[in-house]
């Protein structure tokens, strides 16, 4: 009898891409071939909205990453990559302080330095020996842009990226031909467009920290753009061909006073701070515009968009036509978190010495956890007083059926997006026709402000028939104007100014969702979804079959599709 | 371009960039001039960066200005720099 090893296979090498930021660490795992096989941010693994300083390579969720992806920690290599070069907190460089406290700026510091030098130093926790591990860091902005390659559906483009900060300043552009890229330029020094936001978040009311920059974007439709204080918000900035830089301190301490007055204190009536909200707003578009129309390329149609600035989804909108490009692509993850998969992936080319960043297969954002296989028999225990039902093979009906007579139903289906933005996987679905659902979901299920908008998800191929500037949106990363004559028909997912931050889905991409829509077209008449985060104000979207149902018993949502099991409350008369 | 062009070159930049920010004439300023004591302030050591990389198309390290302290020691680096690439 011969010995036959039962478990042999080649040695693999994995590459873990780290977001080292110290805000919205998140891990991503590329394999052999340059595909990311897993991603996901920390906060939705420790439920905790940004996770702040927390190692991207936690590591009970390093541990459900490397089994998702079939790695073995007691044979497999393992290339770390961060996404940052420098730590910032070593170049002896006097903070500035004219827009942001300098006290921020040393938090973030100090966290950014304890997860550079600690990063993958918990594979050895999981078995990994040191020797088959080694931790390579990569440019901040080389990080963004190859997540934006990734994701992009062509093979050369501009490819920009804007940010708060990044290895040395807040903007950097990179040429990409045949899936190369080429450093162009950065710009040097404190000048950035998401340090401006940030500084107009804090005005409007709100807190950075807590990432409500998306509360002065929905805010700006109920204000009016001033013209003399939009002057003097330009005058923050200049932007030499395309880099960025602040004015002078002195000018910026009399901005900052000018804008006081239309500044709206924290416990103040929100619509206080609508007129600065939209005057910012458009402050922000006309900066932004100017880089954008400075990187242009002759005989090159695409722009790649990454960094913070590219959730600034009214301003991504209109941008396509405009500037010089005809098409812009952001992809589903364009913040620092999505920097775990520009990590990964440039460790994978530096490694197999490829220069072209990897195409995704397939351009999905599902690239999280699926929710856990022992769903049938908790859905059983959690059943008192609920009703539930296997709807498997049915549930896009059932659940179209369930909204068409307004309910509001969670779901969990699949593997999480990986991004900030809630694709219809861990999402709370409405049929946007009835006109009262947005106040409902806003007051008795996220518990948010009623002003916020709720975004809506069409199909690829009627978009034109829905929005003025037509274009694909598959991660929800543009706003555009609802066209007049179909406004009154969705009530609850157009906008105060008329707009909606649509996803746009295909048969072919998204089958589960498009036939939703197909339902919902044949009962209210309109092939829309309301579409919003499964989660509640303040905290990260669900993780677990646990966090959903707890979102069901503590809110007032209707049911929660959980793969092929819906739960759901009883109707009340 | 040669290389002892290339050093003089950005020999010839610096001292130009370093007396318009710092306000001297640029026959005061010699390798052994210390930064810090012409006054250059780190936001402008920074700028100065920047603009040292759009000139002579080289990536510097953004430690680099503040390890070196003298302009014969920060050209040499740059030099360093463009023999890398």
């Amino acid at each position: 009898m011969t010995l036959r090893p039962t478990t042999f296979r080649p040695e693999t090498t994995w590459y873990l891409g780290l977001s080292t930021s110290g805000h919205d660490p998140a891990l991503a795992i590329a394999d052999e071939t340059g595909r990311i096989r897993f991603a996901e941010a920390t906060e939705r693994f420790v439920q905790d909205k940004r996770a702040w300083g927390i190692a991207p390579d936690h590591v009970n969720h390093l541990e459900h990453a490397l089994k998702v992806c079939g790695a073995d920690p007691e044979r497999d290599r393992f290339v770390v990559a961060t996404s940052w070069k420098s730590v910032k907190a070593a170049l002896d460089i006097s903070v500035h302080d004219a827009m942001l406290p300098a006290t921020d700026t040393l938090w973030i510091r100090g966290l950014q330095a304890g997860l550079q030098a600690g990063a993958g130093t918990n594979l050895l926790r999981l078995g990994v020996e040191d020797a088959r591990r080694e931790t390579l860091h990569f440019d901040h902005h080389l990080c963004h842009a190859a997540t934006a390659a990734y994701f992009a559906p062509v093979d050369d483009a501009v490819n920009l990226v804007l940010d708060g900060e990044g290895e040395v300043g807040a903007a950097s552009l990179f040429s990409m031909s045949g899936r190369r890229l080429t450093r162009k330029w950065r710009s040097w020094g404190p000048g950035s467009l998401g340090t401006f936001y940030a500084w107009l978040t804090f005005h409007c009311g709100f807190d950075w920290r807590l990432g409500e920059e998306w509360k002065v974007m929905g805010l700006a439709a109920y204000g009016t753009v001033l013209p003399d204080l939009m002057n003097e918000l330009t005058g923050l900035l200049s932007a030499d061909r395309g880099r960025l830089k602040f004015t002078d301190d002195r000018t910026i301490a009399a901005i900052d006073a000018l804008t006081r007055a239309h500044a709206r204190a924290p416990g103040a009536p929100v619509m206080d701070g609508a007129d600065l909200a939209a005057t910012g707003q458009a402050a922000y578009a006309a900066l932004a515009d100017l880089v954008i129309s400075a990187v242009r390329e002759d005989g090159v149609p695409d722009l790649l968009l990454s960094g913070g600035c590219a959730l600034n989804s009214s301003y991504n909108g209109t941008i396509a036509g405009r500037l010089g490009f005809e098409r812009l692509h952001v992809p589903p993850c364009p913040a620092d978190d999505g920097n775990a998969i520009g990590a990964a992936l440039l460790a994978f080319m530096q490694d197999r010495d490829e220069e072209a960043v990897p195409q995704s297969p397939d351009a999905s954002p599902f690239l999280g956890t699926t929710p856990e296989r022992a769903l049938e028999r908790k859905m059983m225990f959690a059943a008192n007083g609920l009703v539930v039902a296997n709807v498997a093979g049915r549930s896009a009906d059932v659940v179209a059926g369930r909204l068409s007579q307004g309910r509001v139903i969670g779901v969990m289906r699949g593997a999480a997006e990986f991004g900030p933005r809630a694709l219809g996987h861990r999402s709370i679905l409405a049929d946007p026709t009835y006109p009262g659902i947005k106040d409902r979901i806003n007051a008795e299920i996220k518990g948010r402000e009623p002003y916020r908008p709720l975004a809506p998800v069409v199909p690829e191929a009627e978009v034109g028939d829905w929005f003025e500037r037509p274009q694909p949106s598959p991660y929800m990363s543009v706003t555009l104007p609802w066209r007049n004559a179909v406004r009154d028909l969705v009530p609850s997912v157009v906008h105060a100014d008329g707009t909606g931050r649509l996803q746009t889905v295909s048969p072919e991409t998204q089958p589960w969702m498009s036939g939703l829509l197909e339902a919902l077209r044949r009962t209210s008449g309109a092939p829309v979804a309301l579409n919003t985060s499964l989660n509640v104000m303040g905290k990260p979207i669900a993780h677990s079959v646990e966090d959903a149902l707890a979102i069901l018993a503590t809110t007032g949502l209707d049911g929660v599709l959980c793969e092929d099991f819906l739960v759901e409350k009883p109707v009340v008369d | 371009m040669t290389e002892n062009a290339t050093r003089n070159d950005v020999a010839a930049f610096l001292t130009r960039r370093l007396a318009e920010i710092t306000k001297r004439d640029p026959s005061a300023i010699t390798g052994s001039s210390v930064f810090v004591e012409m006054g250059l302030q780190s936001i402008d050591a920074v700028l100065l960066c920047g603009e040292v990389e759009d000139t002579f198309g080289i990536e510097l390290d953004p430690a680099s200005i503040f390890e070196h302290d003298t302009l014969d020691s920060f050209l040499k680096h740059i030099d360093e720099r463009i023999a890398a690439q």
